[in-house]
């Protein structure tokens, strides 16, 4: 659990059933689970650290490029190509309910904390926020600040931060009543919450990471010497926060310390392009997801 | 009466009666029994035959045919059987089924459902025999023959042979031989020798025993007829099974491929490939019918057969990296030799035909003609006969430098005059030598003073130019011909050029160079004031003279004001779109160098760059600056740039606060002012809002704008009283705005509207234009907030009533402008041709001048040009209509109120009033119809602006809402009082018709 702890840097587990690519590979909250979803249009639940699969969800009509869980495991989302972001039962696998509203394809989806309202992030440069209580098919609230398509989005207790091709980081503090607008000045393709709440990783088009203070809007490190030029990649930090872990385009994973910015550790996980990295909330693990097709389980 | 018959007009071809023709009838039949009938509730449907007689009836109806035609279908109707049995002739018991009983119909109907074997599956051609055969048995019985008794089997076979088949035994081909034997007989012979000497030769040939057979027989008849007659024999009776061997586990005669052929290829082709390798080879789709159209689309699954393939569905990932082929190298050799393994043998037996062997000697021989001899002397470049720069061999020795003459004018002309024929060719330096023979001033161009030094500007330019147009960018966005820039042109006119410009385009654009200016710039331009020195511009757009001329031009008129001239706007060859796009680069341009950080902050195209991003536009021309820069230095800018912070209000929505668990923090408070959408929206609105009486630039603009600004100026002229008349021309504006505004912006802009006119004080001439903007509607109220004297007491409609009978009064001025404000001001009356046919006649002069002016004022939308006065006058507009729209009810009740005052204002008016009025109510009630229909798509196109609109608008919400209840009032009176009239009025021109 300390800062020394080794990298995952060995190949647990393979996981593999999506066929094309696999566009995002999410941990559950408490790690035991892990999500995928994939352009065959399904969402898989896999259980990554005995590399078993459980369940798939089918109901999407085209690529799947998000997908989340609530903390208590109960409901899913995912979005896609098919411009609606679906709420699912986990258990039963249904489609509770359909979200349309947005214009194009969803990029990024989440639950907020009391999983009471999903916020997604379209392609059509708007922020929705869908009530999951109510009956309503109406967003909440729309946010159309962007200036171009949202990739990515983080939710704290209080505030929903938005990354977006336009170069901003906006934050929507919904206590203050602000919108924080950051601009990186280059496409962000995902943008990432330290665990400490307190920066956000930030992953440009530029072929690197930036970390941002949130207060300040400072930036704090530049992360280098991966690819990111084209494709929508992850990124993420490691539960201690000591590391910063970027997949790149050639199929390689990348270790920076936080600190200092210095590759740690960088190694080929797949042959193709990394979409997806997560790590787990509290162990030495992380899962990667590529457009080979396949998951790959990390364990120091 | 009569005249009223002859008013009658007939449409449309009348009805036949029904009793006319027995054909009506068939016809009749035949479109019920196509199903017109169908709708029909049943029990009103009619059941008839083909000749569209009543089949069903009750037993007493009918007459004659109801037993003919109902029961047993002969003349003599049904007649019973008589039952006779005897000893020598026993009746026999007939064994009834159910077919005895059924009408012909019926059988066909039963004989549907019958199982049978379809033909389509008679693999051994068995049934087709049988069906033939039966065929010809009963033409047998039906036509009688010489021969009695049906035909024999052997006489009577089916024809199941192909058309090739039976053409090739046409031909002479027998069947077991292949097609290659038929043997015409001299080249026969010659065979026949050739393998009786082989055979002599090597006796363990494989076709020993048959040619030994051959040989034996001796007959060259026999020989050949031997195989022909034996093979006859033996593949007439071969059933097809036997040639094509059943080896799948399909049903007989199942094909599984019917009505997909390329699958049966693709299984063959498979088949093939496992009986050739063994290991299975990877199918190569990549050509076939199965690879997916557009390589990109991930394989191994498709989207939904109701959606369709978008460029979503695209597999962006395929493009840099094959993950089919990324396991290569994994693999390594192994895989690659096995698949050169694979290429030779299908090389191998590609060109082959099974059973063949590939000739070692061809008869065929592929004609090759050698390859045309190149003259020695041969340059494979083209050369144009007028060259450009090929005048001057760049291989030339350059002249010796010479200092430049003492005059500076000369200097900088032999300059210009050196860089534009560099530019356009020595084609022009003859013809401004012929031009300026006389002018002392070019004698440079004769040998004159200064000629040694043109040469030595002339050579540098050309060897610049060469430079340049190694770049991409020179010379490919305009011909050539337009290069001439205003600088080079200014100089053959003899103006005082720019000092610095020109030795700022001769500077080569090396990045240092760029550099060290933009340092230089930097310093010298920390402040606006330097601004007043168009000497001294930045030159932002350096690779792009004419850019920057106008550029230049935009500069000195921003900061110096005063009118525009209408060419400035860009030349001519520029859309109006690449105007405004440039016009807006410009502006940006400007506030880079106006905040002094353009050495170390973000250069124009840049900024441009982000702003493409986010609009869709293209900047073409600027993007290519960024290669002047260099990337460190980039980088640095960047850095010291990013990340921004920029704050703004929101306001979560308050289900969103009770959904987070956290207080709104907006809560009981008014709704914000949305704020503008982008980069772009600020760009476009905040220099308008600053220079608010700035003139338009825009070309598009430029006619009716220039003509408003005539107007203006004359309504200033004229005082008080055309201040209405110029107010009416600006109605197509909100006209044009009521038609597109959305409703829920106008409940908003409701409240947020009288706190518009609170607006700071440096928008005073605004608001004197804004006064004049406003329609005469409101002029009262609005009146009251700009503290300008109105009477109180007047209705508004008699208000505007007045207004009207100036403008007449001033039409008589004989000042051709105001006649044709005049006829403007009416034309909105044009358009509600329901009135009396007389007006229709005189406004129907100008419906196209409507549609000009409506486009025109749309163009000044768009430009978004539009000053801030304007769009606050649009924006009440907007609201008034709206308003207008909605309570519409209630005018009706107030109208007859009202229209007894207008009663009472004068007659001779009249017409002129009701024209107005007329206009007025169109447009209520445009915004009643269009306005729901067209905002949807209006505010997409359009969000931008009415972004801007709103936030001006709305900007102040929280006061002064009396007023605008107040406010409200007016407008709701003024177009019931309008239609009231015009009601009125419509009635009495009927009444003048009929008389």
């Amino acid at each position: 659990m300390s800062s020394g702890a080794k990298l995952p840097t060995t190949e647990a587990n393979v996981l593999k059933g999506h066929e094309g690519g696999v566009l995002a590979a999410r941990f559950n909250s408490d790690g035991n689970y892990c999500l995928s979803c994939g352009k065959d249009g399904t969402i898989r639940l896999w259980n990554p650290h005995r590399g078993i699969h459980i369940k798939t969800y089918k109901s999407h009509g085209r690529q799947v490029r998000d997908v989340h869980v609530t903390p208590d495991n109960s409901k899913l989302t995912s979005c896609g190509g098919d411009r609606q972001v679906f709420y699912w039962d986990v258990a039963t696998g249904h489609v509770i309910r359909k979200f349309a509203g947005h214009h194009s394809e969803v990029n990024a989806v989440k639950f907020n904390h009391y999983a009471s309202v999903v916020v997604s992030a379209g392609y059509d440069r708007s922020l929705r926020v869908w009530d999951c209580r109510s009956h309503s098919t109406q967003p909440i609230q729309i946010m159309d600040t962007f200036s171009d398509s949202v990739m990515s989005l983080c939710l704290t207790k209080t505030e929903i931060i938005a990354g977006s091709v336009d170069g901003t980081v906006r934050t929507f503090d919904i206590r203050i009543g602000r919108e924080i607008s950051d601009d990186l000045g280059q496409p962000v393709n995902c943008i990432t919450l330290s665990n400490d709440g307190n920066c956000v990783l930030a992953s440009c088009l530029d072929s690197t990471l930036r970390l941002m203070d949130r207060s300040t809007g400072e930036l704090l490190q530049e992360y280098k010497g991966h690819t990111c030029k084209s494709f929508k990649m992850d990124c993420c930090l490691t539960n201690t926060d000591a590391h910063v872990v970027g997949g790149s385009e050639d199929g390689s994973i990348f270790f920076w310390d936080l600190v200092d910015a210095s590759v740690v550790s960088s190694f080929r996980a797949h042959s193709s392009v990394v979409t997806s990295v997560s790590y787990h909330p509290k162990d030495n693990c992380m899962i990667t997801a590529s457009v080979d097709g396949t998951i790959r389980v990390w364990k120091s | 009466m009569d005249v009223d018959e002859d008013d009658f007009v007939f449409y449309g071809t009348p009805i036949e009666r029904e009793d006319d023709t027995s054909t009506t009838r068939k016809k009749k039949a035949v479109a019920e029994a196509s199903g017109h009938l169908r709708t029909l509730v049943p029990w009103k449907q009619e059941v008839r035959d083909e000749e569209g007689r009543r089949r069903f009836h009750g037993a007493f109806s009918g007459g004659f045919s109801a037993g003919y035609y109902n029961t047993v279908g002969s003349k003599e109707g049904w007649t019973p059987q008589t039952f006779t049995s005897s000893r020598k002739n026993r009746a026999e018991i007939k064994k009834q089924s159910i077919l005895n009983f059924l009408d012909e119909d019926e059988k066909a109907d039963l004989d549907g459902d019958s199982l049978g074997t379809s033909s389509q599956f008679d693999t051994f051609g068995s049934t087709a025999a049988e069906l033939a055969r039966k065929q010809a048995e009963k033409e047998q019985q039906q036509r009688p023959s010489a021969i009695p008794g049906p035909a024999p089997d052997e006489i009577v076979l089916p024809a199941s042979d192909s058309i090739g088949v039976s053409l090739l035994l046409k031909m002479g081909w027998r069947r077991g031989r292949s097609i290659k034997d038929s043997r015409p007989g001299s080249l026969y012979d010659v065979r026949r020798e050739a393998r009786k000497a082989f055979m002599a030769l090597s006796s363990e040939d494989v076709q020993a025993p048959i040619s030994g057979s051959e040989l034996v027989k001796g007959d060259p008849e026999m020989v050949s007829e031997l195989p022909t007659s034996s093979d006859d024999q033996l593949f007439d009776k071969t059933p097809v099974y036997v040639l094509k061997p059943k080896q799948d586990m399909h049903g007989l005669g199942f094909d599984p491929f019917k009505d997909a052929p390329e699958f049966r290829e693709r299984k063959r082709s498979r088949m093939s490939e496992i009986k050739e390798a063994g290991q299975g080879k990877s199918f190569s789709t990549k050509n076939s019918l199965f690879g997916f159209k557009s390589e990109r689309i991930a394989p191994g699954f498709g989207i939904g057969a109701l959606e369709e393939l978008d460029a979503e569905d695209e597999d962006v990932y395929a493009s840099g990296y094959d993950f089919g082929n990324s396991y290569v190298q994994e693999i390594g050799d192994a895989t690659r030799l096995s698949l050169e393994d694979n290429k030779k043998k299908g090389k191998k037996e590609h060109g082959v035909l099974h059973g063949f062997k590939v000739a070692s000697v061809t008869d065929y021989q592929t004609e090759r003609f050698n390859p045309p001899v190149i003259p020695k002397d041969f340059v494979p470049i083209h050369v144009f006969s007028a060259p450009l720069e090929d005048t001057y061999k760049l291989a030339d020795s350059p002249p010796p430098e010479v200092s430049p003459p003492g005059d500076k004018d000369l200097k900088v002309l032999i300059e210009g005059v050196a860089t534009l024929v560099a530019r356009c060719g020595k084609l022009f330096e003859d013809l401004s030598r012929e031009k300026n023979q006389s002018n002392p001033l070019f004698s440079f161009l004769n040998g004159g003073d200064g000629h040694q030094y043109y040469l030595r500007k002339l050579w540098e330019e050309n060897q610049k130019r060469n430079d340049h147009s190694k770049q991409p960018f020179a010379g490919k966005l305009y011909p050539t011909e337009q290069k001439m820039t205003a600088e080079s042109r200014g100089k053959i006119l003899g103006e005082k050029p720019l000092e610095k410009s020109s030795s700022n385009i001769s500077s080569p654009a090396s990045s240092v160079a760029t550099v060290n200016l933009q340092v230089n710039l930097s310093d010298t331009f920390t402040k606006p004031v330097s601004f007043a020195e168009p000497q001294e511009v930045a030159k932002p757009f350096r690779d792009d003279p004419p850019k920057q001329t106008r550029f230049e031009q935009y500069l000195k008129e921003k900061y110096r004001g005063g009118l525009r001239s209408k060419e400035s706007g860009g030349s001519s060859y520029m859309s109006e779109a690449d105007r405004a796009r440039e016009r807006l680069e410009f502006e940006a341009a400007a506030v880079a160098i106006e905040k002094g950080k353009w050495g170390n902050e973000i250069t124009p195209s840049q900024q441009l760059v982000n702003l493409s991003g986010t609009t869709g536009l293209q900047f073409t021309s600027a993007g290519t600056e960024q290669a002047g820069v260099t990337k460190a230095e980039e980088e640095l800018i960047t850095k010291k740039l990013y990340p921004r912070r920029e704050e703004f209000q929101w306001r979560p929505a308050s289900l969103l606060c009770k959904r987070f668990d956290l207080i709104d923090p907006y809560v009981g408070k008014p709704p914000l002012a949305p704020r503008t959408r982008s980069k772009m929206d600020s760009l476009i609105f905040m220099p308008d809002l600053l220079n608010a009486d700035k003139p338009e630039e825009d070309a598009r603009v430029a006619p009716s704008q220039s003509e408003n600004e005539y107007n203006n100026k004359e309504a200033a002229l004229r005082g008080d009283e055309v201040e209405v008349e110029v107010e009416n021309v600006e109605r197509p504006v909100d006209l044009y705005k009521a038609i597109f505004s959305d409703d829920s912006d106008d409940e908003n802009e409701d409240s947020g509207l009288h706190k518009v006119e609170h607006q700071p004080k440096n928008a005073e001439a605004a608001n004197t234009t804004l006064s004049r903007l406003i329609a005469g509607d409101f002029l009262e109220s609005l009146g009251k907030e700009l503290g300008l004297e109105v009477p109180p007491e007047r209705s508004q409609s008699e208000h505007n009533f007045k207004g009207k009978e100036v403008t007449n009064i001033s039409t008589k001025d004989t000042n051709s402008s105001i006649l044709s404000v005049d006829r403007k001001l009416f034309m909105p009356s044009s358009a509600s041709a329901d009135g009396s046919k007389t007006e229709v006649r005189k406004d129907n002069l100008y419906p196209l001048e409507v549609s000009h002016d409506d486009a025109s004022r749309e163009a000044i939308g768009n430009s978004t040009q539009g000053s801030g006065s304007q769009k606050r006058g649009i924006g009440l507009f907007e609201n008034v209509f709206v308003k207008s729209r909605v309570d519409v009810s209630q005018e009706r009740k107030e109208s007859t109120f009202t229209g007894q005052q207008d009663q009472s204002s004068a007659s001779s008016d009249d017409e002129r009033g009701r024209r107005g009025s007329k206009s007025r109510r169109r447009k209520s009630r445009y915004s009643e119809g269009e306005t729901t229909d067209s905002s949807d798509g209006y505010e997409d196109r359009h969000r931008s602006r009415s972004r801007g609109r709103k936030n001006d608008s709305s900007r102040e919400k929280s006061s002064s809402r009396k007023h605008s209840k107040h406010h409200k009032h007016k407008s709701r009176r003024s177009p019931s009082s309008s239609r009231h009239r015009s009601k009125k009025h419509h009635s009495e021109s009927k009444r003048e018709k009929r008389k």
